[in-house]
């Protein structure tokens, strides 16, 4: 019978072992890409992730995007959208939309289980909230950078959808990062003449921030329009100013770095109980102490936050011959800390699961082998150490989300207008024709 | 106990274990839907394919075949001039090609069936960039009419599909709605309209 055990776990460490070569993780998936945008290289960064894929072609998509080349498919829209390639954005965040949502479906118990006992990546991945509302939030802007209503206003919907989700079924709180998207939802209904529907949207909007760049037009719209609601009621009262009819809109979006990814830690279990002492409950700690009093092959393997890049960059846009004042819509980076802070000591806890799961384990193969067997001791670390190896943090995350997000619309009169937008040294210049009544939306994405 | 290695049992067994593992994912296969009829069959995602559109346009003029409109336009001498409008996609899903497949298929049938002279849709799309403006060129439901009188129709038949999208833990459902009418230009009457439904979920 030892015999056997002894042989099986040979036998598993040689067929995993092939497994061990390149389990970098999802962030090593990454790492060139971040590279390339960090260097402002954009097109260099959209290659690095098509080799990573697999795919000849910016226009393809991996065979297999019901896995996490989804995030790489993520990253790709996103850097699509920097690069002003609407259409191609659109497809990208079109399909990893579906991939990432039907991957929240399917996630079960084998997924968990799987974090707690073997490795940290191998359940299906789960989007945050943030990141699923950031989706239909970044799509509707490539649709109405292109002046399409009705394509923006699917997004809207889809986004309306996912809303409901959170807030309904997993009765969690509005999410911040919403006021952006209710903002450009109220602006695409707006300008579809759907004024009740776009009123629900900007109070919604309102709601999360001062958006003060939305008051004076919110209140002049509400004027044509039924909905009511508290917030809606005292712009109301204000006086809006009186504006030319015959004046086209400008809505500018800027966004700036990127938001923290995450990166994988590998730290002796002594360690782990002295930072997140707090995260771990008392039964767990005392069988964690027992095994950090013995030394061996006790580290414990987690995801953490990397540094955010470039928040606090000062992005400027110029609209002919003067600035235009922006305003902060959404702080992208502020929501993924507060987000990992919610699943941080959960995920502390299931690391130390998994390296209890492999000291058992350990001990298995030595009780089989006999107490003072020295193969069975070999067998049993090379067990542990290919288990630990074996066990790799999840950094999986959409990397290429801006790390901050401001707005600014105007008012400009009908005719030509030149937009300069510049974040981080990334600049968009473009010319416009504003039409009588007309508008068009801008945006910049400087994901460096 | 030294520590043993493997027998030569051993290592067969362990290759066929992992070669398997280690091909899987290799060679997809193409299929062609008139080969394997089952390729049709499938539903891949919430957004609508081929077996949807085919079963609701199906219902849809099925029910316009023996309405009141139709019997009138079979004795009408000359035929009526009828034009064909863009489908409104009010769903929660980018289904306007298959919005455009269905305009497509209608405007097949009508023309089989012999008993309307249909617009072009090219012609039609000019006389959208007249009403509507270079800029803006994009159908308006509300300008529907003005379209139609200027393209010289006496009927014109539009629609729309709505939806209803709800998310669960487990399951995201999507009901659609699609309706068809058809209007009389110069009264706006509506003089037909059918609706078929169609459920899509993923669980």
């Amino acid at each position: 019978m030892r015999d056997v055990l002894v042989r099986v776990a040979s036998a598993a460490a040689l067929v995993i072992a092939p497994w061990l070569v390149g389990c970098g993780g999802h962030e090593a998936r990454t790492l060139k890409m971040r590279t390339a945008l960090d260097a402002g290289d954009a097109k260099g960064a959209i290659k690095a992730l098509n080799e990573e894929m697999d795919v000849g072609s910016d226009k393809e998509l991996p065979k297999d995007i019901m896995g996490d080349n989804a995030l790489l498919v993520l990253d790709r829209g996103s850097i699509q959208q920097s690069l002003a390639r609407f259409d191609l954005s659109k497809q990208d965040f079109e399909a990893a939309d579906k991939a990432i949502d039907m991957l929240d479906l399917a996630h079960n118990a084998g997924d968990s289980i799987g974090e707690y006992v073997f490795s940290g990546s191998s359940g299906k991945y789960r989007a945050p909230p943030y990141e699923k509302l950031m989706i239909n939030t970044l799509d509707m802007l490539n649709y109405l950078e292109q002046g399409d209503l009705n394509g923006a206003r699917v997004e809207a919907r889809r986004l309306s959808v996912i809303h409901r989700y959170y807030r309904d079924t997993l009765k969690q709180p509005d999410n911040p990062v919403l006021g952006l998207g209710s903002l450009l939802a109220g602006f695409t209904f707006e300008k579809s003449n759907e004024t009740d529907e776009a009123l629900r949207y900007y109070d919604e909007a309102l709601q999360f921030a001062g958006f003060r760049a939305i008051e004076g037009p919110v209140a002049r719209l509400a004027a044509q329009g039924s909905y009511r609601s508290p917030r809606i009621k005292a712009l109301l009262e204000k006086e809006p100013a009186s504006v030319n009819p015959d004046d086209g809109e400008i809505l500018f979006v800027v966004g700036y770095g990127r938001v923290p990814h995450k990166i994988g830690e590998r730290i002796p279990i002594g360690l782990a109980l002295t930072l997140y002492a707090d995260a771990i409950s008392p039964a767990d700690r005392v069988a964690a102490n027992k095994l950090a009093l013995q030394g061996l092959v006790t580290w414990i393997n987690f995801p953490t936050l990397a540094p955010a890049k470039g928040k606090y960059a000062v992005p400027t846009v110029r609209l002919d011959d003067r600035y235009v004042q922006l305003e902060e819509a959404v702080d992208v980076d502020r929501e993924v800390r507060a987000e990992w802070k919610k699943i941080e000591g959960k995920i502390i806890v299931s690391a130390i699961t998994r390296m209890i799961a492999r000291f058992a384990v350990g001990q298995g193969i030595q009780a089989a082998a006999g107490k003072d067997s020295v193969g069975g001791l070999l067998a049993s670390l090379a067990a542990q150490a290919t288990l630990t190896a074996l066990d790799t943090p999840d950094t999986r995350s959409w990397e290429t989300l801006p790390a901050r997000i401001a707005i600014a619309r105007v008012r400009v009169p009908p005719g030509r207008h030149r937009v300069l937008l510049d974040a981080r040294g990334w600049q968009r210049s473009q010319e416009l024709v504003i039409q009588k009544g007309g508008w068009a939306v801008v945006s910049l994405m400087a994901l460096r | 106990m030294p520590l043993r290695f493997l027998s030569t049992r051993s290592l067969g067994a362990v290759l066929a274990l992992g070669l398997p593992l280690l091909v899987t994912g290799c060679g997809k296969e193409v299929i062609r839907g008139a080969d394997d009829p089952s390729v049709d069959a499938h539903a891949l995602s919430t957004g609508l394919d081929k077996e949807d559109l085919k079963r609701a346009l199906r219902d849809t003029l099925n029910k316009l075949r023996v309405s009141p409109v139709m019997n009138e336009w079979r004795t009408t001498n000359p035929q009526p001039v009828v034009a064909i409008f863009p489908f409104q996609n009010t769903t929660s899903e980018h289904i306007e090609s298959a919005l455009d497949t269905i305009l497509s298929e209608a405007e097949t049938w009508l023309l089989e069936s012999n008993v309307v002279r249909v617009v072009s849709r090219e012609r039609q799309a000019e006389m959208i960039r007249e009403v509507e403006g270079q800029q803006n060129a994009v159908f308006n439901p509300a300008n529907a009419a003005k379209y139609g009188k200027q393209l010289g129709a006496k009927y014109f038949i539009t629609g729309k599909v709505s939806g209803n999208d709800e998310r669960s833990e487990d399951m995201r459902r999507v009901q659609y709605f699609l309706y068809m009418q058809v209007i009389d230009v110069e009264t706006s009457e509506i003089r037909f309209q059918a609706k078929s439904e169609i459920t899509k979920a993923i669980k």
